[in-house]
């Protein structure tokens, strides 16, 4: 999959951006130029040779700021993505097998999460729980669960019903032997969507959430709560919002790019699309006066 | 708000997907889309002109519940919104200032900041001075109807002292009993006393309709006072609506027909409702200042006790070793707080007070000077290395306060965790935390700052039951002097000097008390710490 996701330009694009994303989140905190919360009495400075981004309202510089707090947003963002894949995709699957009464507590139960509002949810539990990233995260991921357990449940109900997996069942295989074999490397292309979709979401809300001051304690830096603290100086440093939203966009669109991508490539008709595309590459100039060849999908 | 993510359906058209993208068998559908184009784009050119002429034009017809036809309206942005209307529960911190709208009390304060007649139109101490009795004004009814007379003070302040969730018992330990007769409240004192006519001005003793206040919770929704405006609506934690009392004492010194009271949304955005007329009175961050002055807003200070500290619990280790409070002490750089938190317009203070005010001790002037080189040797002394003590510095929201005494404190090897806590003042005030930070707005007495900071059951003094030596008999000194006594300033400044002993608050600095207003709103009186009404006009009505 891998390859025919970077067959596509926008899987290629989403690639590099994320790839750099993960790099900032790997070494960002090693790269930052100067100790990210060393404050200084330059406040509010403007870009200059020391601070290529100038500095925040304690004098510190704002480039390591944002080099520094990447990992706690990256991070953030997948802690919700795998929350949510783990407490949704499972229980999807297992709902097709493990009989009614799981098939329809899970389902009321997936109803139920999706009816509460991800930040108001949130800032509950924060308040329950204590200030934490972790637990902001984690409440946040299951509230996305229910992405995941749908999809993985409309794929696994269409298996289900082929008469190989019918099959398997007359002869006596067992749930986990069905769900390896048959059932995992069906669902595997629509959850990826998911997970790459989610990454983007979970970015979104983490971004939210220590925009609004919740999650990660100060003086640790994220970029949403770069965003925040700078919005409130918009008026000495009106251009400071300007690298944390971008990175915030960025990695959202990246996210949602190769969820599109993964989509595109996944199943039979990603196969028809990129044989389609990969015949079109092929296809003469039209100025060509050959005639072209025939698509390769064939009629559709 | 993020939305949530939606499972695509297999051949759905997505928003950003490949599939909205026309494919090579997709051509009829576009081709006939463009056929239409140009009558579609009119329809939507017209109807985008449409609305802009329209949305506007019902904006301003439609105008808020509140708003007077002509009249001169109030719309205030507020950062003290209050969270709770009856004045028991809300307690004698900065939302005072917008239960002043509502209710009257028995004094208020002049740009002195001394107790001059509201409700009440004079008053007298007995020869002892442990008992004084207010003359309330005749004819004065709350909002509801209900006469203002003794018997309202006297349930204003038992509710005060008695009522469960009141804030303010711990205000008036003075008070033993109050005797109502007629127009005359005669209020009996546990000591001599001769601060409560300052005590119960707008700050401490603001007084409901004793009929309303009989259900407090109705009256947290609908408050019925005897001020200068009542109540119309009130969405709590948002909005509330008033209009003009013409049956207030003082009615026609009042030029306000109407006040729209909003919670600020944020900071950053009160500059651009002042400047688009969506506010024309609001307090404003010393961060925004500039910029409210550079939209042509009136940007003033208004005159106030404010002070900002640090709350030590020395029952708790570290603070148990004097001189690990000492090194804390000198590691506060004041001037910090100053520059970069006030923008210029806030001052240094090592007291709970500014310098200036009354109870100001010139004597215990920076006792504890910058010298971080001299926090490390007491420290050192203490037998602690760099970073052998680590503190949890609990707070109730982010606060640039925390980040600066975590940084200056690093400096001479403590470690500070900012936690932020949500809930931090059921902790605070049960003083279970070991180190926090708090700023008030002081009080009109100013003996009620001092014991509500250095008294042993103090709500400010984190260190409960501890005080500093000779306390206690210094402010019992200050409270036998009456206010015009030549002794009176010296022995004020001695209650202080007393308190500053204590080692369980280090005051940092103190802020502006800053607002910004449309330049049709005339200038407020300077009562220092209040935000008085009277007399303040709003030229061209609303």
């Amino acid at each position: 999959m891998v390859r025919r996701v970077l067959a596509l330009t926008s899987g290629r694009i989403a690639a590099a951006v994320l790839t750099v994303i993960a790099l900032l989140a790997l070494f960002g905190p090693w790269l930052a130029p100067l100790d990210p919360l060393a404050t200084g009495d330059n406040t509010l400075a403007a870009a200059s040779g020391t601070h290529w981004l100038g500095t925040d309202y304690l004098g510190r510089d704002v480039l390591s700021r944002l080099l520094d707090g990447s990992r706690v947003s990256v991070l953030g963002s997948l802690e919700v993505a795998l929350t949510a894949l783990v407490a949704g995709a499972l229980p999807g699957i297992l709902s097709v097998h493990w009989g009614r009464v799981f098939e329809w507590t899970t389902l009321r139960l997936a109803d139920t999460l999706v009816a509460l509002p991800f930040l108001l949810f949130a800032v509950a539990v924060v308040a329950l729980l204590g200030n934490g990233l972790t637990q902001a995260m984690l409440v946040t991921g299951v509230l996305v669960s229910p992405l995941f357990y749908r999809v993985a449940r409309a794929a696994t109900l269409a298996v289900a019903r082929s008469q190989y997996v019918e099959a398997a069942v007359v002869s006596g295989a067992s749930t986990g032997w069905i769900v390896r074999r048959h059932v995992w490397g069906k669902i595997l292309p629509p959850i990826a969507v998911a997970l790459a979709q989610t990454i983007g979401v979970g970015f979104v809300i983490v971004s939210s959430l220590t925009f609004l001051g919740i999650g990660v304690q100060p003086p640790a830096p994220t970029w949403g709560g770069l965003l925040a603290s700078d919005l409130g100086y918009l008026s000495h440093r009106p251009w400071a919002p300007v690298a944390p939203a971008l990175l915030i966009t960025a990695t959202v669109w990246a996210s949602n790019l190769l969820a599109d991508a993964i989509r595109d490539v996944s199943g039979e008709a990603g196969r028809v699309l990129l044989d389609d595309r990969g015949a079109r590459d092929g296809r003469p100039d039209r100025t060509d006066p050959a005639p072209a060849p025939a698509p390769a999908g064939g009629a559709r | 708000m993020p939305g949530r993510p939606t499972p695509h359906r297999p051949g759905s058209n997505s928003r950003t997907g490949a599939d909205s993208r026309p494919g090579p068998d997709s051509r009829p559908g576009p081709r006939s889309r463009t056929a239409r184009r140009p009558g579609r784009l009119r329809t939507t050119a017209l109807a985008t002109a449409l609305v802009s002429v329209l949305v506007p034009v019902l904006g301003a017809c439609g105008g808020g519940a509140g708003a007077s036809a002509g009249g001169a309206t109030l719309r205030w942005a507020s950062s003290y919104f209050p969270a709770h209307w009856d004045p028991v529960v809300s307690g004698s911190g900065a939302q005072f200032r917008e239960l002043a709208l509502v209710y009257a009390s028995l004094t208020r304060t002049d740009e002195k900041g001394d107790a001059v007649p509201d409700l009440a139109e004079s008053w007298e101490y007995n020869d002892k001075g442990d008992e004084v009795t207010f003359h309330l004004r005749p004819g004065l009814k709350f909002s509801d109807g209900e006469p203002v007379d003794a018997a309202a003070v006297k349930a204003a302040v038992e509710r005060a002292k008695k009522q469960k969730n009141s804030a303010l018992f711990g205000d008036l330990t003075s008070i033993g009993s109050v005797d109502a007769d007629g127009l005359d409240a005669v209020v009996h004192l546990t000591q001599v006393d001769y601060q409560i006519p300052q005590l119960l001005g707008q700050r401490v003793l603001q007084i409901a309709s004793p009929k309303a206040a009989a259900n407090p919770r109705k009256l947290d929704q609908k408050p019925v006072g005897a001020g200068p405006f009542v109540v119309e609506q009130l969405i709590p934690g948002t909005k509330v609506l008033l209009k003009k009392n013409p049956d207030y004492w003082d009615a026609k010194n009042i030029h306000i027909d109407d006040v729209e009271l909003v919670s600020a949304p944020d900071a950053s955005t009160v500059v651009s409702g002042l400047r688009t007329g969506v506010y024309n009175f609001a307090d404003l961050d010393p961060s925004q200042a500039d910029a409210a002055e550079k939209a042509g807003l009136d940007v003033f200070v208004q005159p106030g006790f404010n002070a900002s500290n640090l709350s030590l619990n020395v029952n708790k280790p570290p603070f148990d070793d004097d001189r690990v409070v000492d090194a804390v002490r000198h590691a506060v750089n004041r001037e910090e707080f100053v520059d970069k938190l006030t923008f210029g317009h806030g001052e240094a203070t090592d007291q709970p007070f500014p310098t200036g005010y009354v109870a100001y001790d010139p004597q215990s002037r920076d006792p504890y000077p910058y010298d971080p080189a001299k926090s490390r040797k007491l420290l050192a002394e203490a037998g602690h290395k760099a970073g052998d003590i680590t503190l949890d510095l609990v707070i109730p929201a982010e606060d640039p306060q925390a980040e600066i005494v975590q940084s200056q404190l690093a400096a001479v090897g403590i470690t500070v965790r900012i936690k932020i806590d949500k809930n931090w003042a059921t902790p605070f005030f049960a003083k279970d935390l070991t180190f926090s930070l708090y700023g008030t707005t002081g009080r009109d007495s100013a003996v009620q700052t001092l014991t509500a900071h250095f008294g042993p059951n103090g709500p400010l003094n984190l260190s409960t039951p501890y005080e500093p030596a000779g306390f206690d008999a210094a402010v019992a000194k200050v409270r036998r002097t009456p206010l015009d006594s030549p002794d009176y300033v010296r022995n004020l400044r001695a209650a202080t000097r007393a308190g500053l002993k204590s080692k369980a608050l280090v005051f940092t600095y103190s802020s502006p008390n800053l607002f910004a207003k449309s330049k049709a709103v005339s200038d407020l009186p300077k009562n220092p710490a209040h935000i008085d009404w009277t007399g303040v006009t709003i030229a061209g009505g609303s």
